[in-house]
């Protein structure tokens, strides 16, 4: 027997306990369907805005999954969601716990990846329209935008098995490229047998592709280091250029998540699993459902490591375009390339015992410490880079996983700024052409295909990037090496 | 009365829709969700295609239908218009529906969500409240 309730209790600041300086405790008897506290990781004016909304409320039911493990989580970026809050981290048991399509999203692997160049960005300023109108070009953006390559059904099999792995062999990547990714760019577990038809329809022309709202290309200038020697061991140096893309599996994701979700609804029934939000439903991670979404979802995680990896190479291309024969080291190499949306099978200490958990990092990033044996051996010693971008026109933060993310966090990160605006009253704030312009005169470069789909997006919809960034800096959940400042973006 | 109206979301779309009866509610969530997914252009000729969805309730047929709309519109970039309700009942749903190519293939909704989606009786039918992922 299942249900999914509906509660008129009401979440006020009086039911959540300090823990410490950043940390803020929702105990579990606070609502009888908790099976674990949840924790929020904010300063007091961004635990302001999270009860704002709804976000909150989402973070208490996640809490209320079967098979939740310490705490469920939510990230200085909290904002609200569907289902999970955007900025969620549950853990579950494995392999009897849940595992939850909704609490990954329908952009599966939406993430960012970070390119640098041993060029100044005043060297290539002279060009930057050129360079901005080529990537415009050849990284097509929109939600039903097509790519520059049609795979048949037997390559995209393997793109779907192989993740960046596949781009290796077409010469779209390096060998280099996939060190620098998580999961070395394939996540295990990928049978494409569980992917539906339509999904594969929807992705099947869109690798290489952008997407809409707030996926990103965007041309960096690196204008604050923090910790130079990690830095420099990530190539990464005041004043040149750096490249950020944020996008992920595109229609072939949204179509796995919206056909787990639709058939769970049944799945959670058949499981005798009582939600309080039926956008949360799940099934065990070792029944029959459970492991079928799971090889799904792996497939559109690796559809968009291959996404992420054709947009740089094709980025590279235009760089070349524009500025072959004319300077000097413009040439990028890969930092990293890190996953928000996920669930992953993971190692962590739990009552002091090393144990496998399925982790879902809904609008998170994995934030592991030295030491890690997932990470590739010449970053080891230093721990996982992170990418925090910010929201359009500001900063964006490269951050170092830690042993206390470890500790605390599963692992995990904020992953950007967090919404405080909705979309309908930015749009009737903000006028597209006119933020063009504002950001123009900040020395900004924007192509964008909708004006108002600009305006959405606009930063004042955003919190402010540096202090979220600043809280996960001082709880040691990530720890700051250097700040980006855009020069051009290109949005979808 | 409007049939629908948009609801505040931080992150993403949302609109609370009613409908005298269950075929008229989904129509009107049909119109709401184009609506916010904004203008578009069709082009004759027309064609007229059979959706059909099944649901384990009245919610899940609406948002399997929902995005039935969705897929159309955005992979085979159709405009839908003229639905007519031929069957349904709680679990099962057929629809006629007019669709016209578009020359517009730009959306951005990724997705309908189940996100607190309740069919509540109101004084003028029904009323649902739905979430987009943009």
């Amino acid at each position: 027997m299942c249900s999914f309730r509906t509660e008129a209790v009401v979440l006020s600041k009086e039911h959540i306990k300090r823990v410490s300086e950043h940390v803020w405790e929702i105990p579990k008897t606070f609502r009888g369907d908790m099976r674990v506290s949840a924790r929020l990781y904010a300063d007091e004016g961004l635990l302001d805005a999270a009860l704002s909304d709804n976000s909150v409320w989402q973070l208490v039911n996640t809490a209320t999954l079967p098979g939740v493990i310490r705490h469920a989580i939510a990230m200085p970026d909290i904002h609200q969601g569907y289902g999970f809050p955007i900025g969620g981290v549950v853990a579950t048991c494995f392999p009897e716990g849940v595992i939850s399509p909704g609490g990954v999203g329908y952009d599966i692997n939406c993430g960012v990846r970070l390119l640098v160049s041993l060029s100044s960005v005043e060297n290539i300023e002279p060009y930057l329209g050129d360079i901005a109108s080529r990537l415009y070009a050849n990284c097509p953006s929109g939600v039903g935008a097509h790519g520059h390559l049609r795979l048949s059904d037997e390559e995209l099999d393997q793109v779907l098995h192989e993740g960046s792995r596949w781009m290796l062999d077409k010469v779209y990547a390096s060998r280099e490229d996939l060190d620098r990714t998580e999961e070395f760019g394939r996540i295990p577990g990928a049978d494409a047998a569980f992917v539906s038809d339509r999904a594969r329809e929807r992705g099947r022309n869109q690798l290489g592709t952008l997407g809409a709202g707030n996926h990103f290309i965007e041309i960096d200038r690196v204008t604050e280091v923090y910790d130079q020697p990690t830095a420099a061991r990530l190539g990464i140096y005041l004043g040149n250029v750096a490249v950020q893309i944020h996008c992920g599996s595109r229609g072939l994701g949204h179509q796995v998540c919206e056909d787990y979700v639709s058939r769970f609804q049944k799945t959670v029934r058949d499981y005798g699993i009582d939600l309080p939000d039926r956008e949360l439903v799940c099934a065990p991670f070792d029944s029959k459902e459970g492991q079928e979404y799971f090889h799904a979802m792996a497939c559109a995680a690796n559809f968009a490591f291959a996404n992420r990896q054709l947009l740089a190479h094709m980025i590279r291309r235009s760089f070349e375009e524009v500025l072959a024969g004319k300077i000097k080291d413009f040439e990028l190499r890969q930092v990293y390339d890190i996953a928000h949306n996920m669930a992953k099978i993971e190692e962590h200490e739990v009552g002091g015992r090393s144990v496998r958990v399925c982790v879902h990092r809904k609008g998170a990033t994995r934030a592991f410490g030295p030491g890690s044996n997932v990470l590739p051996s010449d970053l080891r010693d230093l721990g996982q880079p992170v990418l925090i971008p910010g929201s359009m026109g500001t900063a964006s933060y490269v951050l170092m996983g830690t042993t206390e993310a470890m500790r605390q966090t599963f692992g995990s990160t904020c992953h950007g700024a967090g919404r405080v605006m909705s979309r309908a009253k930015a749009k009737k704030t903000v006028r597209g052409n006119v933020l063009r312009e504002q950001l123009k005169s900040h020395g900004i470069l924007i192509c964008a295909g909708s004006m108002s789909g600009l305006a959405e997006e606009a930063p004042v919809a955003y919190k402010d990037v540096s202090r979220v960034v600043e809280v996960v800096h001082r709880l040691g959940i990530g720890r700051k090496v250097a700040r980006l400042e855009p020069v051009a973006v290109i949005k979808g | 009365m409007m049939s629908f109206e948009e609801v505040e979301h931080t992150a993403d779309r949302a609109f609370r829709v009613t409908g005298r009866d269950m075929a008229s509610l989904l129509e009107n969530a049909a119109r709401a969700m184009q609506a916010l997914d904004g203008p578009r252009s069709a082009r004759e000729p027309s064609a007229t295609e059979e959706i059909e969805v099944e649901g384990v309730d009245r919610e899940s047929l609406l948002v399997n239908w929902l995005n039935e709309i969705l897929y159309l519109e955005q992979v085979r970039q159709c405009v839908c218009e003229r639905f007519h309700v031929a069957e349904l009942d709680n679990h099962h749903l057929r629809v006629r529906v007019e669709t016209h190519k578009s020359d517009r293939s730009r959306t951005h909704i990724k997705a309908v969500t189940f996100h607190n989606l309740h069919i509540r009786e109101v004084s003028e039918g029904l009323e649902a409240e739905v979430v987009l992922d943009v």
